[in-house]
């Protein structure tokens, strides 16, 4: 019982860090996606 | 309380200028990166033209460079023969980087121009440093220790001409330090920076100098870079404003002593992570400036000759008359700040050391 509950505690976390790194990866492709559109709208 | 200066012929409010200009010190004496980067978007903020802040800036890095250059030379701390040859590439690259800004200020699209570059160097240098940092801490988490090769090497490696370097114990070709220099030097141009962000990985990771020699070679550079952009800057387009650089000189110098006390007393690894998002936020400010804010027409604010004070006389007269040597002196200012800073600093730690030892 007290080995699932870490296994559990252990799942948790890595979604949490998981679900983080996702978001980062998420806010900063969209960042370049702005500025590469951005750009592209402004010189052509 | 704003300042209208004279040659910018924009007035700003000085108290926010010293702020912002000693917290980018701090952030460069905390870390070792240069704070053009920051300081540059910072001003075009606050309603400097990008053309004068760029000129400006580079004037700045002139004195605090030169600061930092001094303590690493009272050190020992300096590869100067592999300094020049960077120099060399560096004078190239600011050349044709001063050509390119000639070019895109006759065609009217330099302001454009100057925060494209920012908004593409913050947001490569933001991403590849929350990457790097969140990666670390990631690691650390896991305690994974990465084996890296020792030796890596590129196609820069095998070039010819060959020479010693004795101070760095290395023997390569001479074209690697000058290629460098080159990219330096054209990016320091256009966009009124040291180039450290890109000098000193290039440094360790390519030039392989001792991590040591790295700092103070790189402030050495910097310093005949920022020289020769200052100077091109002023003699072409006449737009060192001496009222800014005052200002951001002083702030960034106090900055810089406060941040490198700072960095040695705490581990700055964990606030890596912070600055980049900072980098990013900046990058993220200029491009909602560039493509979505709305173009207004700035209030042209005519300012007499009559209303201006002595010292702004002085300046606009001093640029108009003679440029040469008001780019001149201009230079030989932020040399002579840069280098009474780091001699106080010196006689500061010196009388603290003094006053350790008479205690114990």
């Amino acid at each position: 019982m007290s080995i699932s509950n870490v296994k559990i505690i252990n799942k948790l976390s890595n979604s949490k860090a998981t679900f983080i790194k996702t978001g980062i990866f998420v806010s900063l492709a969209a960042y370049w996606g702005v500025i590469l559109v951005g750009t592209f709208i402004t010189f052509n | 309380m704003d300042v209208f200066l004279p040659i910018a012929q924009v007035f700003v409010n000085p108290i926010e200028i010293l702020l912002l200009s000693a917290i980018v010190g701090v952030l460069s004496g905390l870390f070792g990166v240069g704070g053009g980067f920051l300081m540059t978007p910072f001003l075009i903020f606050l309603g400097v033209p990008p053309a004068y802040a760029v000129a400006n800036e580079a004037n700045n890095i002139l004195a605090t460079s030169v600061s930092g250059s001094t303590t690493h030379y009272l050190k020992n701390t300096l590869d100067y023969k592999m300094g020049l040859m960077i120099v060399i590439g560096g004078t190239i690259g600011t050349a044709l980087g001063i050509y390119i800004f000639t070019y895109f200020k006759g065609i009217g699209k330099i302001d454009t121009v100057i925060s494209l570059a920012y908004m593409y160097i913050l947001a490569i240098i933001g991403t590849l440093m929350l990457v790097e940092s969140l990666g670390e801490i990631d690691r650390a988490k896991r305690n994974l220790i990465v084996k890296k090769k020792l030796h890596v090497h590129y196609w820069i490696h095998g070039l010819p001409l060959r020479m010693r370097f004795p101070k760095s114990k290395l023997y390569e070709s001479i074209f690697t330090p000058i290629i460098i220099g080159l990219f330096v030097g054209f990016i320091a141009a256009i966009m009124g920076i040291g180039g450290a962000f890109i000098l000193v990985p290039a440094m360790i990771y390519i030039i392989k100098m001792p991590t040591k020699l790295v700092p103070g070679t790189s402030l050495f550079v910097t310093i005949f870079v920022s020289v020769i952009v200052t100077f091109l800057h002023s003699f072409n387009f006449g737009s060192i404003d001496l009222m800014l650089v005052v200002m951001l000189v002083i702030g960034s110098i106090i900055g810089v002593q406060i941040g490198q006390k700072l960095g040695e007393k705490i581990d700055s690894s964990g606030l890596k992570a912070l600055l980049a998002i900072l980098l990013l936020i900046v990058g993220i400010a200029i491009a909602y400036e560039t493509f979505f804010a709305e173009q207004t027409e700035k209030e042209i604010i005519q300012v007499l000759t009559s209303d201006l004070n002595f010292f702004s006389i002085f300046i606009l007269e001093f640029s108009e008359d003679m440029p040469f040597f008001y780019g001149l002196f201009s230079i030989m200012f932020a040399i002579l700040l840069g280098v009474g800073a780091a001699l106080i600093r010196r006689v500061f730690s010196n009388f603290k050391k003094k006053m350790l030892l008479k205690k114990s």
